[in-house]
């Protein structure tokens, strides 16, 4: 479930008023938004993705100040996840044309995290709501199989052969029509 | 996947368990405590290694005072809110430069009016004063606390264009210093200004864009 840009920014602005429960309520939003960030922009391993899913929320938390209550929030929250983006390729010395890539990812943003949602709800909507939900949950939210099968209250083998089947038929959809 | 998810989840408990209350404004509060820090540094260093000049208060009642004191403060105020902006991560605007440039037009102006209405052959003394030699480097150095009080304040802020940052935090840093400096620089010359004072506040700067991208990094 992704949450609206006005639902986020009332948590930010609930957090930098002392608010604990709208502060994890908008981290716990913000981290599928953040893996499929960093999904679409990094080849790495789904470690890589988490290492740094886990550094921009501390970023996100611990320099909150610096977000205006004026402004748009997801400008905010992408300006700061491009930050980590760049200085994690820095770091591993991966060679990009860093102001290239700066122009690159600038024009991409929280338009863009949509629409692209917009399509995946579009291919998964062909599946069977047991199939969907479960690649939602595995591939998109981040769940383990173990609490995708709590939350859907079927057996994990069920989650993976739902996965398994799902993405089957998502790759045979997409090859047929390019 | 398992592992890792639970990890991130006890990280957003870990970092909310404690949620203190941000007040507004707290950017500029916190820039502005590193300049007030390090401006008091600079102060102090003025005053005993170079002294205050002995005719203050007659000086500040003639108008060339005042010509160097309105450029470089000028110059800082224009470069401490370029400041504020680069420190915030999704704010690139560099209106700002341009209350940069009104200055340093103005002194511009100011020396042509005054090299038209003094005879050619005491443009050199206007140009070179007496201490052309070190001011710009005396610049640069006495830039340094207000610099490092600055460095200091972004660590708790998000700069992403780290280069730009660390320009303007040395345009400021520079500009602020010569203010100071003004307390113990004797030269009346708006020419003099424009050169040595200029080319101090040119260093810091380019001090300031060499370092950045290394210090400021978070």
């Amino acid at each position: 479930m992704r949450e609206s840009e006005e639902q986020l920014q009332a948590w930010m602005i609930g957090g930098l008023d002392g608010d604990a429960a709208a502060q994890a309520a908008l981290l716990r939003a913000l981290v599928p938004l953040l893996r499929s960030f960093y999904r679409r922009r990094l080849r790495g391993g789904e470690d890589d993705i988490e290492d740094l899913v886990q550094e921009t929320l501390i970023a996100i938390h611990t320099r909150r100040a610096t977000y205006d209550r004026e402004r748009p929030f997801t400008a905010w929250l992408y300006a700061i996840a491009r930050y980590r983006l760049i200085d994690h390729l820095r770091r591993r010395r991966i060679l990009v044309p860093i102001e290239n890539l700066e122009d690159i990812l600038v024009t991409e943003g929280f338009e863009a995290a949509s629409s692209a949602r917009l399509d995946v709800d579009r291919l998964l909507a062909s599946l069977s709501p047991k199939q969907a939900r479960a690649i939602r949950d595995t591939h998109i939210d981040g769940l383990s199989v173990a609490e995708a099968a709590s939350g859907a209250q079927i057996g994990e083998s069920d989650v993976k052969v739902s996965v398994h089947r799902g993405l089957k038929a998502l790759a045979a959809l997409i090859r047929s029509n390019p | 996947m398992k592992k890792r998810g639970m990890d991130t989840e006890q990280l957003i408990q870990s970092l909310t368990r404690d949620v203190p209350a941000v007040r507004r404004h707290t950017v500029s509060r916190r820039i502005a405590l590193g300049l007030v820090g390090g401006g008091a540094i600079t102060t102090v260093l003025v005053a005993v290694l170079l002294g205050i000049r002995p005719d203050l208060h007659l000086a500040m009642q003639g108008y060339s005072f005042w010509l160097k004191w309105i450029y470089t403060i000028a110059l800082g105020i224009s470069a401490v809110i370029g400041v504020a902006r680069l420190a915030r991560p999704d704010d690139g605007s560099f209106g700002w430069l341009w209350l940069a440039a009104a200055p340093v037009l103005l002194l511009v102006g100011v020396c042509t009016a005054e090299l038209a209405a003094t005879p050619m052959r005491h443009w050199p003394h206007m140009w070179l004063g007496h201490s052309w030699m070190v001011c710009s480097w005396t610049v640069l150095g006495l830039s340094l606390p207000i610099f490092i009080g600055l460095l200091w304040s972004f660590r708790w802020l998000a700069p992403t264009r780290l280069r730009a940052a660390g320009a303007t935090a040395g345009l400021a840093a520079g500009a602020l210093a010569a203010a100071i400096y003004c307390l113990h620089c004797p030269e009346t010359s708006a020419l003099f200004v424009l050169t040595w004072y200029t080319l101090g506040i040119v260093l810091t700067t380019a001090l300031g864009a060499l370092v950045g991208p290394k210090l400021l990094r978070w």
